[in-house]
């Protein structure tokens, strides 16, 4: 069942000398319900901006992004969006923050319950009264995930939230990622730069390529889950997507 | 999870006592705290032994070098037997108590036991503690009167400041009209307007008000629309995927996020409010500090213009630590940058 329709999606920008950039051209993607997306490219393939558009936060110059047959036209939280870091609220706690969209939307009975659940499945127990320059960024960003998830959106976008986190932290957010995607079934967008990290958590990886910023092919991934991420399999489909990411195409 | 949590407590512990000892840095010498006490029992015997040049009543201030003397001497016994705070405390202070006694001596032999600054313009300490004991029922209704203009006006100011920067910093429409407008009025010192706010208002004291919540609100508003426009596009983002309506993204993004440079605005402010605060209760008050130090020059009595001024020292350095206080536990979300 197509859930997200992208057609003929257009985005242009100018720079500061008037020119024309063509951030995004041509893009057309359906997504279907309980899928994980994971969109690769260098920087500048405008992968982010696609995002954007999704999540409502951007809007394209021609074509259209609809969920479920509706035109998007500005955020809502049936789409959550998480950054790639420095989003939470730094004047409210790790608790405060999770529980800052159930609280805009419910007011204070907002369900308790539900916030202690994902601070439990996102291991922050015991930080709840943390502020975030308090915690390490894998925390930050779990509690960034944990906002998100807990109004339980059709559609999470994820904008490279392990971006700025070493190696071990980012594999043990993947993790988390997964099991929540596992859990919930949502339907998640992941953009990120990193192959392994799209081939880990994607049914499907988009692959984009910059100048002007377009879809170059959509491949459905073969891995069966639990995915290991030195298995032959999974390295012989990670030389696949490079090659169609032309990466490192100059070495010899 | 447990350990986690046993953890951010005993760090949260550590942080108590690092900060404890960054703030008392200076090393307890026992030297120094006995050169405190002996300065304070030196400036007694001065003042008892030189004899002075007219008839000063010394009592208050013997009551009050005593008083001085016992409270040192308990906090270093205290601090010799209990190592902690008091004893951090004690140690760091020890150096600068001595200043203090030996600036009593000194200032005791200058006025009040050898004349040798211009007399009666300088008055000795003991002087004013004698007339402050003397005046105590008007100052105390003075400082009161003050105190509730000053907490009125600048209470006033602040909120119009704030929520005049708030807007501003929020709504291009409203930064466009109002702007350029506020900018220059507000730079306009508050003093100017004295003439005509004292004719123009009913009464003096509303006329006071206004003065002193003018000089307040400009600061607060400017520094506010700074704080406001500092705001990271992320949080208006993230805010607007998890819900928040307009008034929600208020409250919970731009009051916050631009609270620290609310604070810069309002200890700018502050000084100014002072002063506005001593020169139109100097005009047009029946009542205050201001009003007391204007009547005190007009019947040539010096001593009383120490005594307010002190007493203003006081009220005032009383009123910035408790803001201090305030700002502290509001910002207590930053990271600390030392």
């Amino acid at each position: 069942m197509v859930q997200l329709a992208i057609k003929d999606v257009d985005r242009v920008l100018h720079d500061n000398n008037g020119q024309k950039i063509n951030v995004l051209k041509d893009i057309n993607l359906k997504v279907g319900s309980g899928e994980f997306i994971s969109i690769i490219g260098p920087s500048g393939c405008g992968k982010t901006t696609l995002l954007r558009l999704i999540s409502g936060l951007d809007t394209p110059e021609n074509g259209q992004v609809s969920v479920d047959g509706k035109l998007i036209t500005e955020p809502d939280v049936s789409r959550g969006y998480v950054f790639q870091h420095g989003s939470l609220f730094p004047w409210e706690t790790i608790r405060e923050n999770i529980s800052s969209g159930l609280k805009a939307i419910h007011g204070h009975d907002y369900d308790h319950e539900l916030v202690d659940q994902y601070i439990d499945l996102m291991g922050l127990k015991g930080f709840e009264s943390a502020y975030p320059h308090q915690v390490s960024g894998g925390m930050a960003q779990r509690a960034a995930l944990a906002r998100s998830i807990v109004l339980k959106p059709e559609l999470l976008l994820l904008d490279e939230p392990m971006g700025a986190l070493d190696a071990f932290t980012r594999a043990d957010v993947q993790d988390v990622i997964q099991k929540v995607w596992k859990q919930t079934k949502t339907t998640m967008i992941l953009v990120t730069h990193d192959i392994d990290e799209a081939i880990y958590l994607g049914t499907q990886i988009v692959v984009m390529t910059p100048r002007p910023g377009k879809i170059k092919e959509i491949v459905d991934n073969p891995l069966d889950f639990p995915r290991n991420r030195t298995s032959d399999e999974f390295l012989n489909f990670r030389r696949e997507i490079q090659d169609k990411l032309n990466f490192g195409v100059n070495e010899t | 999870m447990l350990e986690s949590v046993v953890s951010t407590k005993e760090s949260k512990k550590t942080n108590v006592e690092t900060k404890t000892q960054a703030k008392y840095w200076k090393p307890y010498q026992t030297r120094w705290n006995i050169a405190s006490l002996l300065t304070i029992v030196l400036a007694y015997i001065v003042n008892q032994v030189v004899p002075s040049q007219e008839y000063v009543s010394n009592g208050t201030y013997r009551w009050f070098l005593v008083i001085y003397f016992v409270y040192l001497a308990a906090v270093y016994i205290a601090g010799s037997f209990i190592h902690g705070k008091v004893r951090l405390y004690s140690g760091h202070f020890a150096q600068l108590n001595a200043s203090i006694g030996l600036l009593l001596v000194v200032q005791d032999l200058l006025t009040e036991k050898y004349a040798i600054v211009k007399q009666p313009f300088f008055v000795s300490f003991a002087q004013i503690l004698d007339q402050m004991k003397t005046d105590h029922a008007l100052l105390l209704a003075s400082t009161w009167s003050s105190l509730g203009l000053w907490l009125i006006s600048f209470i006033i100011g602040t909120v119009i400041g704030v929520a005049l920067g708030l807007f501003m910093g929020r709504y291009r429409q409203f930064n466009y009209w109002a702007f350029p407008y506020l900018k220059v009025i507000g730079i306009i010192p508050a003093a100017a307007w004295m003439p005509l706010t004292m004719v123009i208002f009913p009464t003096s004291y509303l006329a006071e008000i206004f003065l002193i919540a003018f000089s307040v609100w400009f600061p607060v508003a400017f520094m506010t629309i700074g704080g406001v426009q500092s705001i990271s596009e992320n949080y208006f983002e993230s805010a607007k995927t998890l819900g928040f309506t307009e008034s929600q993204i208020l409250r919970k993004i731009v009051i916050p996020g631009a609270l620290p440079n609310i604070f810069i605005g309002i200890f700018t402010a502050m000084g100014l409010s002072f002063t506005m605060l001593v020169i139109s209760e100097m005009i047009g008050a029946k009542v205050g500090l201001g009003w007391y130090i204007n009547w005190a020059k007009g019947v040539g009595n010096y001593t009383q213009v120490y005594a307010a001024i002190v007493i203003m020292a006081i009220l005032f350095s009383v009123i910035f630590s408790f803001l201090n206080k305030v700002q502290e536990y509001s910002l207590r979300w930053r990271q600390k940058t030392n």
